[in-house]
């Protein structure tokens, strides 16, 4: 059977149908968007989360009166711990200054104020790879064993809980995606078994003059797949125009607030495992419609 | 050659369709098949091939064992075999030309090869090739059943199994279609006819397998 023969045999059967085909591929492409939407969303957040990560610090509040060789032996400790690129000490003179130049547009509200209320500290830089909010975590809680020290401050703590947040939607997207399998099976097995209907006299006569089961059946497995495939690519379609829309119009004002935040839309490799799904499941579909040997 | 060897069929509730039939039909044969309605006549034909399996007994088809093909090997044997119904069975949403070439396209002929079998074919069962872009239900009964006919031999089986061909069709009709039939016969393809028509197996004087309630009369 030619290659050709075989598209328009199935290009046919779908035009015949073709409101029925329209709904199917309409519903598998809502099912769509929505994953690939949730898959969208913690990639971006990712994204974000990086960002921020950049910029986070540990600090390290010192007790009062820890005397200057101790100092000298804690910045040793430190510089010595894996993880850490930077250890600075700032002495509370030093954080008295900070703090003033912060506030030097507020006259002599700090007048009289001494720097013994302010405590000295260790502002940590980590390496790059230490920036993820489960090491930050297990670093700060080493730290917090050093007796001098009397609180671990590190600015990224929301962050875990974002980072949870993130874990618990990209697991979440891809549940959805397992009910969306089932719901496009079930989709294309309908639509598939509606045409295998319209196309009961064709079928019978093809029995009857010798065609294969592989000639019978082949048309309605492709009209499965290309269901899906067209419901897939479609959902993306609408994803991308959509996310193009985003990027231009609104992510200006995000940045407002969020400073430069990069947008991703899905990688290739991503969208490629979207589509796969699409055709699987939409093939599955059309097996689950002719497993019934007398349909066909 | 076609072959029954003591060959029962029951249907569910116990209703028997045929009941130890024996035959034999030589390659180029003209048999009709003749008995009321519900004598088992269409039974004994989709028996030949394989639509429905026999529940006792042997049927051979030019030296085939129907009864024990696989279901990967009945394609081969429907090949073989032409079938014509009373209700012609053409596609209707297609044009005449497309009915009779799905057999071909089908089969896995080659596709300049189609245009040419089609004009032949047509040639032998006395039609216009005008009638080609036509859906069937713009022609007569007569002309559907050449189509029929026409879709049956496209593939040049060695057997035409004709199920009430001319069932549909007014006498005039009914005389065109056994003489091509007839016609079919002399090239040298073996031609069971079932019909329930006695006026036609007289008319004709060929070879009767005549059925009643199952079982070969007299």
């Amino acid at each position: 059977m030619g290659v050709g023969y075989l598209v328009r045999r199935t290009f046919g059967v779908m035009k015949e149908n073709g409101p029925t085909h329209v709904l199917s591929i309409g519903t598998i492409a809502i099912a769509f968007f929505l994953f690939a939407f949730f898959l969208l969303l913690p990639l971006n957040f990712t994204s974000f989360v990086e960002a921020w990560g950049k910029k986070v610090q540990i600090i390290l509040y010192l007790k009062d009166g820890v005397k200057q060789e101790r100092i000298v032996q804690i910045t040793g400790e430190l510089q010595r711990e894996a993880g850490i690129r930077e250890a600075r000490y700032i002495s509370q003179r030093q954080a008295m200054e900070s703090f003033q130049q912060d506030l030097a547009g507020y006259g002599g509200v700090l007048e009289g104020v001494e720097e013994e209320i302010f405590p000295a500290s260790f502002e940590i830089t980590l390496e790059e790879r230490f920036r993820t909010p489960e090491r930050i975590r297990a670093l700060a809680a080493r730290l917090d064993n050093i007796k001098e020290v009397d609180e671990v401050q590190y600015g990224g703590m929301w962050l875990e809980r974002f980072s949870l947040f993130l874990y618990t939607l990209r697991w979440g997207a891809w549940i959805l995606g397992g009910i969306l399998v089932v719901i496009i099976v079930s989709v294309t097995a309908n639509t598939v078994r509606l045409t295998l209907y319209n196309k009961k006299g064709e079928i019978e006569i093809l029995k009857l003059i010798g065609a294969t089961d592989t000639f019978v059946r082949l048309p309605f497995y492709l009209e499965g797949g290309l269901q899906g495939l067209l419901g897939a690519g479609g959902a993306v379609l609408v994803l991308f125009v959509l996310f193009h829309f985003f990027t231009l119009k609104v992510s200006p004002y995000v940045n407002l607030y969020f400073g430069q935040l990069r947008l991703h839309f899905l990688p290739p490799n991503l969208i490629a495992w979207i589509l796969g799904i699409g055709v699987i499941s939409g093939l599955l579909g059309g097996l689950f419609s002719l497993r019934k040997p007398s349909r066909i | 050659m076609i072959q029954f060897f003591q060959v029962y069929k029951t249907y569910q509730a116990n209703i028997p369709a045929l009941i130890n039939i024996s035959f034999k039909i030589e390659q180029g044969d003209f048999v009709f098949v003749t008995g009321p309605s519900g004598a088992g006549k269409t039974t004994l034909l989709k028996l030949i091939i394989r639509a429905e399996r026999p529940d006792q007994g042997e049927i051979l088809v030019n030296k085939r064992n129907v009864t024990r093909l696989k279901n990967s090997q009945i394609p081969a044997l429907r090949r073989e075999v032409g079938f014509v119904f009373q209700d012609f069975k053409l596609l209707n949403n297609k044009t005449v030309y497309d009915n009779i070439a799905l057999v071909l396209r089908a089969l896995g002929h080659k596709k300049r090869e189609i245009p040419k079998r089609i004009r032949q074919v047509l040639r032998v069962v006395g039609l216009d090739e005008r009638v080609l872009k036509q859906p069937p239900l713009k022609l007569s009964g007569g002309e559907q059943q050449r189509v029929a006919i026409a879709r049956a031999l496209i593939n040049t089986p060695s057997i035409i199994l004709a199920d009430e061909p001319t069932g549909n069709l007014d006498p005039e009709l009914t005389v065109e279609i056994m003489d091509l039939l007839g016609k079919v016969n002399n090239l040298g393809t073996t031609v069971v006819v079932a019909t329930h028509d006695t006026s036609l197996v007289d008319k004709y004087q060929k070879r009767t397998i005549p059925l009643y309630k199952g079982k070969v009369a007299g």
